[in-house]
This record gives structure tokens, sequence and C-alpha cells, in this order.
């Protein structure tokens, strides 16, 4: 299909042809940002760069659900179908680390509540043009407007955002949407491609993550552990934040007789994560969770699915309370290897 | 004035102490005006130590930080004392820690940092938004001068301080075991609670609206209660399953349970550093909440935590005249 | 397996007794599947795992502590420690539980035919190891040989006791029990297992041995074994980690680049002592 372009003036048209209802977009709330439903006229802000929350929340929330019953009884209901959806003006590493995640959640046997949402969705990216200090997804295989987990490229050229339909689910969207939407020429196209070069010279950090996969766990006795550990306070601020992170807890939590059984975001920096019943803690400090967090994200990841959990998005760096910073790790890495 | 070689010195001096476990201050983080807290075994490794207007994590949480790992056996406990860099409203944690014997005294070495003012990150990054490049920055007669490869920057210390410091009434260590350079002038700030009184002049409705919406975004990363020095149960109540008093689902009683819990649980006991409101990652006003204790606290107890190393707890303090009006 | 895997299955408490009394007392469940279907289609093999709770407390994973040659049930030997434990502790016949799985990889009992076997048990660590024993002995003319290496702190703390006093009588079977110190009444031998190990003497040839256990006791046992010229290849052992999902989803049972739910939880000390976090 062509590419095709979205005046912004006409972006509400846009959102109430499709049905409002159906998009998840970036949102300015109180102290942060997130993704979340559209509400009233438009609350979406397409200026962002990437939402404090990632959009993970939308396909693996942080409270689900995953059955309910009524205490000493044995029926069991799972929630319903999900409804379709469009995240409209996800950032590319964000989709890149659901194609990510998709790996674990679809690895036999498969996670019916997050492949269902995923399969509702309709990803429509927005290319970064205005990286942060700590971006660095071109480290890591992605790209300021790199289109892998997306089904539609946007581009703000200005005045518009030029569409790149990259596949069938996008298609369909810009057919449903097609009066609205206005053809694009090459020029433009040629226009995306600059800003696309441009906000890629913008990068200023970086790490070359080549031999780090194979060699990290060589350094398992190594003393930048502890170094690196050393300010942690074992929050989950890193974890919670970061878009490829996906532990859970499962827990059981009951009101009168009605009960349900829900998984909750659960971080590998807290104590209580590997606690045995018995007193036991494999990981009995922060410096065994460090480590664990960037071996998982940079090496026992890239074992099982092929691919870094790392995405580059620089949460983890800004949101980290002592300046823990997974680049200088990685770096002091590549010094001891 | 803060002396840097001063301050480089005794922390080399401390940390060749046989009895000196580690050393804990501030060193320049990896980009734009982060600091990170600083570690140092070695004394070449105090070379790196700073104290400036962007010193502004309390260190004293790393006292009850400490892992308490099993000991091997045929091992003793490692019982060697922690030294510590505090400026005024740090050292207050530790009196604080001190008064409810969370720590013992001769287990720390304080080194006192009298201190004009920490900036408040997200001020300073309003005004020179964050690049890669690592700015230092000082203290300079009532502004704060940011040194940028390209030349200093300086700013009214009213513009980037944290608020904190813009009321502060402490801002020389009340306990150090060395005073690294003169105290500095207590000034004229004063702290009429203008926050909390705004807060209470809401309607009850209005003042829930509030805090829904704010208890809403927290995603339970719980970096406010590991920062806070003052946080320091072992068991604590949040990470208790059996019985379970905070479910781990995220809606709004949840939350709301959490954050109350905490407040009340630091009642008497806050002594205002602000750390966990400085390191929320959704910027949830956690200190307007903790403040509200503080005032009450103030006003029917005349306590004020963490000022007196001779004091006892507030909760296991008695006096005569204390209030009890509140009681049903 | 279900469609959706963290659906549990109902079922019914058959028959309950404790193995061992006190703070951590051990507690058996015989249990069956309410469902039919479910029950027609279960099917594990001597290793693996499963969920086990209550609707309204929670799940924790344990080992299924029966071998399918025993019957058309599951049996669970849980030690009471937390929440979870207790709820299921409180549990008598005829109440319901949940039951998801069966998880994880399993002894390789099939490649094993024709080998001595040797288990090396302590305390609640012989649940895992039960069935492999159970198998064996129902198919003792396919194996050259069963020893088994068993000890507990005191005989109080001794599971299947009865079973093992059972096979202690045979002359098909080596049956070692063991406790640390010496008792009133006590017929067996005193002396902790590692040591124990040395004084039974195995020969390496041919044989596979299995061990779990404290920590500690896994610890010396694998010491033992190697003074006794076993390879790496013929050592055996089931690791347990917290664990949620038991599919590899909830990530918190890995131990380096494995997870201990679907990589495990058998392994072999060849595979082991390749992974820094397991040898810790």
């Amino acid at each position: 299909m062509d590419n095709m372009k979205l005046p912004k003036e006409k972006v509400g048209d846009f959102l109430a042809k499709l049905g409002k209802e159906k998009f998840r977009v970036p949102q300015q709330m109180e102290g942060s940002s997130k993704f979340a439903p559209l509400n009233g006229e438009s609350n979406a802000d397409f200026t962002l760069s990437n939402t404090t929350v990632p959009p993970k929340s939308i396909f693996y929330p942080q409270t689900e659900t995953l059955y309910r019953y009524n205490v000493g009884e044995t029926a069991m209901e799972a929630p319903g179908e999900v409804d379709e959806m469009i995240i409209m003006g996800i950032r590319p590493c964000d989709a890149r680390a659901l194609s990510t995640v998709d790996k674990l959640f679809t690895w036999d046997p498969v996670d019916p509540y997050y492949k269902s949402r995923r399969d509702k969705a309709t990803m429509v990216g927005l290319a970064c043009q205005e990286p942060r200090t700590n971006c660095f997804c071109t480290s890591v295989g992605g790209g300021p407007a790199s289109t892998e987990g997306l089904d539609i490229l946007m581009t703000d050229l200005g005045d518009s955002y030029l569409f790149q339909v990259l596949t069938e689910k996008g298609e369909k969207i810009c057919q449903e949407a097609g009066d609205i939407l206005v053809k694009s020429d090459d020029s433009d196209v040629q226009a995306a491609e600059k800003l696309h070069n441009d906000a890629a010279q913008k990068i200023v950090r970086g790490i070359d993550s080549q031999d780090i996969p194979e060699k990290l766990p060589q350094l398992w006795e190594s003393e930048i552990w502890k170094k690196v550990s050393d300010p942690c306070l074992g929050c989950g601020a890193c974890t919670f934040l970061c878009p490829t992170c996906h532990c859970f807890d499962i827990q059981d939590e009951v009101e009168g007789l009605e009960g349900r059984r829900c998984r909750v975001w659960d971080s590998c920096m807290f104590k209580e994560y590997t606690l045995h019943t018995s007193g036991h803690n494999p990981r009995p400090s922060r410096r065994e969770r460090t480590r664990n967090r960037i071996n998982h994200k940079y090496s026992y990841f890239v074992d099982k699915f092929g691919v870094i959990a790392c995405v580059g998005c620089g949460r983890c760096i800004n949101l980290c309370p002592v300046n823990i910073d997974i680049l200088n790790i990685l770096s002091q890495v590549k010094e001891a290897l | 004035m803060a002396d840097l070689e001063k301050l480089i010195t005794v922390a080399k001096e401390t940390v060749s102490r046989d009895d000196v476990k580690y050393l804990i201050g501030w060193r320049q983080g990896t980009y734009g005006f982060r600091v990170s807290p600083h570690f140092i075994t070695e004394p070449e490794e105090a070379d790196k130590l700073i104290f400036s207007p962007l010193c502004s994590n309390n260190l004293a949480t790393y006292l009850t930080l400490v892992e308490k790992l099993p000991v091997p056996r045929g091992q003793e406990a490692d019982t060697r004392k922690i030294a510590l860099m505090v400026k005024g409203c740090d050292s207050r944690a530790v009196v604080q820690q001190l008064v409810e014997q969370g720590i013992k005294r001769e287990s720390v070495i304080i080194l006192g940092c009298p201190c004009q003012g920490v900036v408040d990150l997200a001020k300073v990054e309003e005004k020179f938004p964050a690049g890669l490049e690592q700015v230092a920055a000082r203290w300079d007669d009532g502004k704060i001068v940011f040194q940028f490869s390209d030349g200093e920057k300086a700013v009214p210390r009213e513009e980037v301080l944290a608020d904190k410091c813009l009321r502060c009434r402490y801002p020389n260590p009340v306990l150090a075991d060395t005073l690294l350079w003169e105290e500095v002038e207590a000034g004229s700030s004063s702290d009429e609670y203008a926050d909390v009184s705004e807060l209470e002049a809401k309607t009850p409705e209005e003042r829930w609206s509030f805090w829904e919406a704010q208890f809403s975004s927290c995603v339970r990363c719980y970096s406010c209660r590991n920062v806070c020095p003052m946080c320091y149960c072992e068991d604590c109540i949040l990470d208790r399953l059996n019985p379970t008093w905070v479910n781990r689902s995220n809606n709004i009683s949840e939350n709301t349970a959490f954050h109350l819990s905490r407040a009340f649980h630091l009642a008497g006991r806050c002594i205002e550093c602000g750390e966990c409101e400085r390191v929320c990652p959704v910027n949830i006003p956690i200190m307007t909440l903790n403040r509200k204790l503080t005032k009450e606290v103030r006003e029917k107890f005349a306590y004020e935590p963490g000022t007196d190393p001779a004091s006892k707890p507030l909760q296991a303090s008695y006096r005569p005249n204390d209030q009890e009006n509140f009681i049903l | 397996m279900k469609e959706n895997p963290y659906q549990p299955y109902i079922a019914t408490i058959e028959d309950t007794w404790f193995e061992t009394v006190g703070d951590r007392a051990v507690k058996t469940f015989k249990v069956t599947l309410d469902d039919e279907e479910a029950r027609k289609n279960w099917s594990h093999r001597p290793g693996q795992c499963a969920m086990v709770g209550r609707l309204g407390i929670g799940e924790s994973m344990f080992c299924i502590s029966c071998s399918p040659t025993e019957g058309d049930f599951l049996r669970f030997s849980v030690m009471r420690a937390g929440k979870n434990t207790q709820g299921l502790h409180e549990q008598e016949v005829g109440d319901k539980i949940t039951v998801r799985g069966p998880y994880g990889n399993s002894f390789p009992l099939e490649d094993w035919k024709g080998k001595h076997i040797l288990t090396i048990g302590g305390g609640i660590g012989q649940a895992p190891l039960r069935p492999i024993v159970e198998y064996v002995k129902a198919n003792l003319d396919q194996y050259a040989g069963l020893t088994m290496i068993y000890g507990a702190r005191t005989s109080g703390d001794l599971c299947f006791k009865n079973e093992f006093e059972e096979m202690a009588k045979r002359d098909d079977i080596a049956a070692h029990l063991t406790i640390d110190i010496e008792e009133e009444g006590w017929d067996y031998n005193v002396g902790f297992v590692p040591s124990m190990l040395m004084d039974v003497g195995p020969s390496p040839d041919n044989t596979i041995a299995i061990t779990c256990g404290p920590p500690i006791m896994i610890k010396f046992v694998l010491e033992n074994l190697k003074k006794l010229n076993f390879a790496d290849e013929q050592i055996f052992t089931t690791l347990e980690n917290r664990m949620k999902c038991g599919f590899g989803k909830c990530g918190r049972c890995n131990v380096g680049n494995m997870y201990v739910c679907k990589d495990g939880p058998v392994f072999s000390y060849a595979i082991l002592k390749n992974i820094p976090e397991a040898s810790a």
C-alpha cells in the first residue's frame, strides 16, 4: 500500500473515525506519563519522548486477574475477551521491546492473556526526532525509526504525520480512515528519511554490545558487581519501568468471599523475589541481584531467544535514584573482558 | 565553605584506619548533573569525592541498608565502622537512627559537611536540559554556579534549590565526629508548613481527589521506602505475606494503604530529608504527606525527630502535659 | 496441559497423613483430579513438579512424590513453612485443592535402564527421589540394581519411614537408613548422609547417583561421589527455587541461563558445574 499522510488538524477526525475507545495514546498525567485510553476530546500528547511508564502496561498490566472465584467453591472464571486496540504514538524502542518480550510470552506454553492483547492491537509507531541523552537504541539493534513490531510508522513532518504502512493490519487502518488521510509523495518519504537519519546522528550514548552476551558470564566473580551495586537501594524503579522486564508474582487476593488469583509485576531487585520459604536466599544481596539483572538482559535472554533484552530506551538510567547507569556498567564489563 | 582538599585528606585518613570497613561519600555521576554515592575502601578512591550543591543523596540510608548476610562458619562478623559524610539534614537521620537504636554509635564515623543547600534536579534540568557532559556545581554567595565546559552559569539559589533547602533550619550537622569545615550561618529560614496548610484548607473531597490522582500513578517500585533512612524494618509490612497487610495489586485502595501506612510509620520519625519525593519516578509529592504528620507532631508534642541524640523516640516518651484530646 | 496454563485443575484429597511432626511438619497428600478428562490426559514422569494450592490462599511448586507406576493419583509431601503450606496443612480428606502441571523435565529413567540406580537423600529431599525408587522398584528386572541412602536429623524427621523399613527387609534392594545422632530404640545407622555414602562405598561402574537434600548435604555428597570416582555425567540432582508460573514466564527460578521450571528441575552435575550461579 502507498504511504499516506495525516494532516495534524485532522488527528481528531482520525481518532473519531476509527473509534476513540480503541486508542491507547501517550498522555501526560500528574507527575509522569504513560499510555492510557483516550478520554474527552483528545488528551494524546505525541510530543512526549518515552513515557515514564512503558507501554508494556497495556499488554502486560501491573495487575492482571487470572481468574476469579468464590472462596469455598471450585468454579474459576477467567476474564473475557479483549477488544481491538490501536496503540498510537508508541516509540520504536518500546515497540521493539514488545517484539522482544513476545518471544518469552509465546514460548511454549503461550501466555493467553498477553497474546490475546497483542493479537488485538495495531501498533502505530512514532519515529523519534529528539532522542534523549540516555537513549542508546542504535547500540542494541534498534534506531529512532526502527519498524520492528510496528504496523505503521508515523513521522512528524511538521504540519502532518507521514504514515509508512508496514503490515496488513496497518493497511486496514489506513483504508478505514481513507477519507481523512491524504496521499503522500516521494518528497515526503525523503523528508522523513532525512529526519530519521538526523535523529540517529543525535544519539550521543552507546556501547558496542558485540561480545557481551557470550562473555558476560565469564565475569561472574568480577569485583565490578560489588562496585556497581554498592549504591543500589534495591528498589524496583529500573525494572518496573523497563519496557522489556516482564517478571511477575502470582498472588491470591480475597475480599469477603470474592477471591481472585492475579499476577502482579515483580522485580528481581527485591530480596523477596528469590527468597525461599526456608529463609535461604540464592541471591542474598544486591550484588547478586544486580549481576542477575544485567546477565539476564545481556546474556541469558540472548541464549534463550537470540536477542538482547534491552532496547536502549534509557529509562533505567534516567530514573535510577542513585545513578546506576547500565551503559556505565556495560563499559566496565567491556573493560574487564 | 566546602573544602574539597580537607574532605579528601580526612577521607583518606579515615579509610586507612584498620577499624573502618568503608567510607561513603559522593562523586560526580555518569552524565549531566547526576551524582552517585561513592563507596570507598582504598585511600586513592577518595580523590573522586566531591561536595557540591548536587550532592542530594542522604547517605545515612546505607547505614541501615547494609545486608546482614549469614556469617560463614568459622568466620567472625565484620564489626568495623562505616564512615559517612553527612549534610545537616542527613545527620538528623543518623541521630534518629541512634535514638531508635537502629544503629550503634560505635559502628559509625560521622564526617559532617555543613551545607548551603542542594539543588532540585528537575528545577536545574528545566533551565539546562541534561546533556552527556558531566557538570559540576558550587555555591557562590547566594548563587549556584554550574561549571559547563564552555563556561560557568550562575543562578540565584532560590531558583534551583530543593524546597526543603529553601526552608532549611539545620544546614549544619547536629552530630559529627569531625566537622569538615566551618559551620555555615543558619540564616533566617523558617518553616511555616505553607504546603501543608494549603492542602488542609481544601475540603475533604478536594483533598481526596488530589491524593487519588497521585496514588493512582504509583507503580509501587518502593524507591521511596528503600531510599528512606528511617524505613529500615527488617520485616516491612509491605513485604509480608503471612498475613498480607497490603496486597500486591496495584490499585487505588492498595496504593493508598501503602502510602498512608508508610506516612504513619514515619510520624515523629521523618527527618524531612525529602529523599522519598526526590527519587519517586512518577513524582508523587510524598513529603506533603509526611510533613502533615511532622507538623502535627511538632504542634502537639513539640517534638522534632533527629535533633537530639539523647532524646527518646516520640512514641516511647511521655510528658505529663502531652495532649490527649485525640484519644477517643 | 490446559489451554490456559494458569488455570489449575481441581483435585480432591483422597488420603493424607503426617510424615513428620513439629514446627516444620511434613504432611503427605494423595489426591485425584476431579475432572475425568483431565485425569485421563494427565501424565507425569518421575522428577516433574506441579503447582499445588488452595483458592483464596495461593499456590506453590512441589515435586510430585509418586511414580506414575503407582496408580491414577498424585502425591505431594508438603513441609509446613509459609502461608501456602500452612494452608495446605489445614486440608483433610475430601477437601478440594488446585493442581496444575506437570512441569519441568524428568529423570531420564528410560536411558538409565540396565544401570544400577543409587539415590542419596536427606530430609524432605527424599520426596523427589521417591518416584525414582518406586519406578525402579516396579521395573526392577530392567535395572542392574537399586541402592538407597536416606538420612535425617532424627528418626522423627524421616519421611516415608514405613516404606523404607519395608524395603530394608528385601534382599533385592539395598536400603540404608541413617540419622545424625544416636537415639534409643534406633536399629539402623547413625551418622551424616555423606559419611554413610562412604560407608556404603558404591562402585561407580554402570551406576547413576541421584542426590537431593539440604544444600550443605549435597555439597559433601558431591565431594564424596567424586572421591568414589563417579563421573560428572553419572551424578544427578534436582533443584528448587521460588517459582510462580511453572512454565518459564515469571522469571524468578533461573539459575544462570537455565529456568529450573523448564530446563530443570533435574540437572546432571556435568551441566550444573558449568553454571556459576548453581555452584554457589
